[in-house]
């Protein structure tokens, strides 16, 4: 009887130890934002399979370490996520918990956007009186679309490194890929020098490099404070600074609440500009360069172009 | 020697006597001239320097033009996701009420309970003080050690909260498990994992009171899996000392255990659940409790299940949630109670008892929430040796009904104020009012769902 016990457990251990890995051998990308996931099936195509653990209404700063993500990570060879501090409430969590040792720090499974890229808005100021403040700088990278040929590159090499089998079907997508971008940018690059110079507020801080890629004028922002809901001594300041200087838009993400900017334009009458994020979480191809085509329709509207 | 070279010597020695001698009236046009090299020499750093610093501005200005890539080797990147820039991370916790109780006594019917189980003090007083300190120990193993300072009597003392040591995902343990050591708030249901600054009401439930003295953090080691499953599920257990409530008196033996398991997942976007089952088992040996009247002897097991469901309704937990959790515990306990309070000699006893609570809270507002509880101890059958004494329930199920709301200014200061209605003995009523603040500053973790 104790013999048999032993015997099957041998048998089942062995199985599982042996087993093969399964048919689709494909890349498992684990992305902490639809945008990666989007650019990730750009250059991964059929070879990969992406998640995006968040999707376009949620913001990711705030998201629980829920368990269905403790059961994606367990199972990921790439994660690819914004970094410089957005996903602190819980990716950190997640890496501890389950994760595999090929997507920890360091390693070619961890692959952080604004590792490699200009990050804007660093800082050494670490008290929290000013609000949540992150000293790594603005994580929300993928609003300036010179970053995805970077990062596409970057992302290439990752998967080349991964799937070395699949490494020239990688280098030949990202290079069709910054290529069309390349053309695309060109064509916004006139599109962009009508907005310069077009004056915004904005809820958060959301919108750096976008404002920074277009030249716009960041006015001010609702939240006196980062991260700190807009209090009504702030915004009544606000509401001066807007009178006495035009401004065209409020600029709000999916997520932000509309609150605040439902007041300030009762009260002037500025134009409340929700403008998409990111892309929906299962995004295709060709779902970027939307992102940024509808961006840009939006402001030009405002900004009373067309 | 030349001329020449006795020329220089003079004119050093010159210098060197007009140095030491300023105040010589036939030197001071030669203190002069130096002061007006002196002045030549830094002018002309000063036009150097400006000139380097305008370069800088230049190069920067080209760098802003165009986003650059600094760097792009796979696996070549050094920063990593962090709560703090220090190493170790530390992080402080400030705790402090103000309670009132409209009755006197809080005894609990048919449970004789552990000290840190009893009701907290009434007036002002500040709750425990919490210090953390943790940090990755190098690529296989992270550690953690929190103390908590505590009045206790006319004293401050420090307790020890956890320290333990646990395995990092690179420790070359197979994918999805994880070994932790030393002492900590173990896997047990829902809240014994977490500090008590992170929940959601000012004390913890009826069954957390009366079964684990507030929270179990024996020292042991644990070990879990996480299963390669498409839905969330893990497997684990542990080894303890045995020294804690609702064990005690340890001699070092190895029989105090524990199993658990655990699945979760998602319903739709923004819906999360998680269900759990877990034991824990062992044996007391003079465990006193009730003020130390009550002292029981023999095996203690425990078994509990808890079950949490998140939605909230745009997928930002942060705007608006709603959060149900319920937990259930039952207690099967073979032994001697004496409960010298009552004069019962030892008694034999094997008798299970239960308890459960349920609470919801809801955030409506980013800041504001509002959060109602119930919770219940239904106690043993008292055998005849027993009856009048602490375990005597007299035919009451103790229970206690709260509400709270709390105000949020921002993930590190939290007010709150709770009212809980409490009849835990028959026509024993009390009314109480707690108001509350939790503060934390330094390095503040994430907290698990």
């Amino acid at each position: 009887m104790n013999k048999t016990l032993v015997s099957l457990t041998t048998v089942v251990l062995a199985a599982g130890l042996i087993a093969p890995p399964p048919a689709h051998a494909e890349i498992r990308v684990f992305a902490c934002e639809p945008e990666w996931a989007a650019l990730a099936r750009e250059i991964g195509g059929d070879k990969i399979d992406a998640f995006s653990a968040t999707h376009a209404g949620q913001d990711p700063h705030h998201i629980r370490a829920k368990p269905s993500l403790i059961a994606k990570i367990r199972r990921t060879d790439l994660l690819f996520c914004s970094g410089a501090g957005l996903e602190v409430g819980w990716l950190p969590l997640l890496l501890q918990r389950g994760a595999p040792a090929r997507i920890q720090p360091g390693k070619p499974g961890y692959l952080m956007a604004t590792d490699h890229i200009e990050v804007l808005e660093q800082t050494t100021v670490t008290d929290r009186s000013f609000g949540d403040v992150h000293p790594e700088g603005n994580p929300h990278a993928h609003l300036d679309p010179r970053n995805l040929p970077l990062l596409a590159t970057v992302l290439q090499q990752r998967l080349a490194t991964l799937d070395k089998i699949n490494a020239e079907y990688y280098r030949d997508r990202a290079a069709n890929f910054t290529a069309a971008w390349g053309r695309r940018l060109a064509a916004w690059e006139v599109r962009r020098s009508a907005l310069k110079g077009m004056p915004v507020i904005v809820h958060h801080r959301t919108w750096s490099y976008m404002v920074r890629w277009l030249g716009l004028r960041e006015i001010a922002s609702l939240e006196s404070k980062p991260g700190i809901p807009p209090t009504p001594s702030h915004l009544s300041a606000l509401l001066q600074t807007v009178r006495t200087q035009p401004v065209k838009a409020i600029l709000l993400t999916p997520y932000d609440p509309t609150g605040p900017a439902d007041w300030l334009h009762g009260k002037t009458g500025i134009p409340i500009v929700t403008l998409p994020y990111t892309v929906s979480r299962d995004a295709g191809p060709g779902a970027l360069a939307r992102l940024f085509e509808n961006m840009l329709s939006q402001l030009e509207r405002a900004h009373g172009i067309r | 020697m030349t001329y020449r070279s006795i020329g220089i010597a003079t004119a050093c020695a010159l210098v060197a006597s007009h140095a030491i001698l300023p105040a010589n009236a036939q030197t001071s046009s030669d203190a002069q001239a130096i002061l007006a090299e002196l002045r030549t020499m830094k002018q002309a750093y000063e036009s150097r320097i400006t000139a380097l610093e305008n370069k800088i501005i230049r190069m920067e200005a080209a760098k802003s033009t165009g986003a650059t890539k600094p760097n792009s080797t796979p696996g070549g990147s050094t920063r990593t996701i962090r709560d703090n820039s220090f190493n170790p991370s530390i992080g402080i916790i400030l705790n402090g009420k103000a309670t009132s109780f409209s009755e006197d006594s809080s005894n609990i019917a048919g449970f004789a309970i552990g000290e840190e189980g009893e009701r907290g003090k009434e007036g002002l007083s500040i709750d425990e003080s919490e210090l953390n300190f943790s940090a990755n120990i190098d690529d296989k193993f992270y550690g953690s050690l929190t103390t908590a300072i505590v009045r206790e009597g006319t004293e401050d003392k420090i307790e020890l909260e956890e320290a333990y040591v646990m395995t990092l995902p690179d420790a070359g343990l197979p994918a999805g498990s994880r070994i932790k050591a030393g002492r900590a708030f173990w896997t047990l249901g829902y809240l014994n994992e977490h500090h008590s600054h992170a929940d959601d009401f000012a004390d913890r439930p009826l069954p957390y009171r009366a079964y684990l003295n507030k929270a179990y953090n024996d020292d042991g080691i644990e070990v879990s899996y996480v299963l390669p499953t498409d839905f969330y599920s893990e497997i684990g257990g542990g080894i303890f000392r045995g020294d804690d409530f609702p064990f005690g008196g340890s001699t070092g033996g190895l029989d105090t255990f524990s199993a658990f398991a655990r699945i979760g997942g998602d319903i739709g976007d923004n819906q999360n659940w998680r269900l759990g089952a877990y034991t824990l088992r062992g044996n007391a040996t003079s465990r006193a409790t009730g003020e130390g009247a009550v002292t029981f002897n023999g095996d203690t097991n425990l078994y509990a299940a808890d079950l949490r469901y998140t939605w909230a309704p745009t997928g930002n937990p942060r705007e608006q949630e709603l959060i149900l959790q319920a937990e259930f515990f039952h207690r099967d306990e073979e032994g001697r109670y004496t409960d010298t309070g009552a004069g019962t000699g030892t008694v034999a006893y094997n008798e299970a008892s239960s308890g459960w609570y349920a609470q919801s809270v809801y955030k409506f507002a980013p800041s504001w929430r509002v959060g109602a509880r119930y919770s219940q101890l239904l106690a043993a059958n008292v055998p005849t040796g027993l009856a009048g004494s602490a375990l005597d329930n007299g035919g009451h199920d103790p229970y206690s009904v709260s509400v709270m709301g709390d105000w949020t200014n921002s993930e590190y200061g939290r007010l709150r104020l709770q009212y809980n209605y409490e009849e835990l003995t028959k026509n024993q009523e009390d009314h109480q009012v707690v108001l509350q603040y939790i503060m934390s500053f330094g390095a503040h973790g994430a907290h698990a769902f």
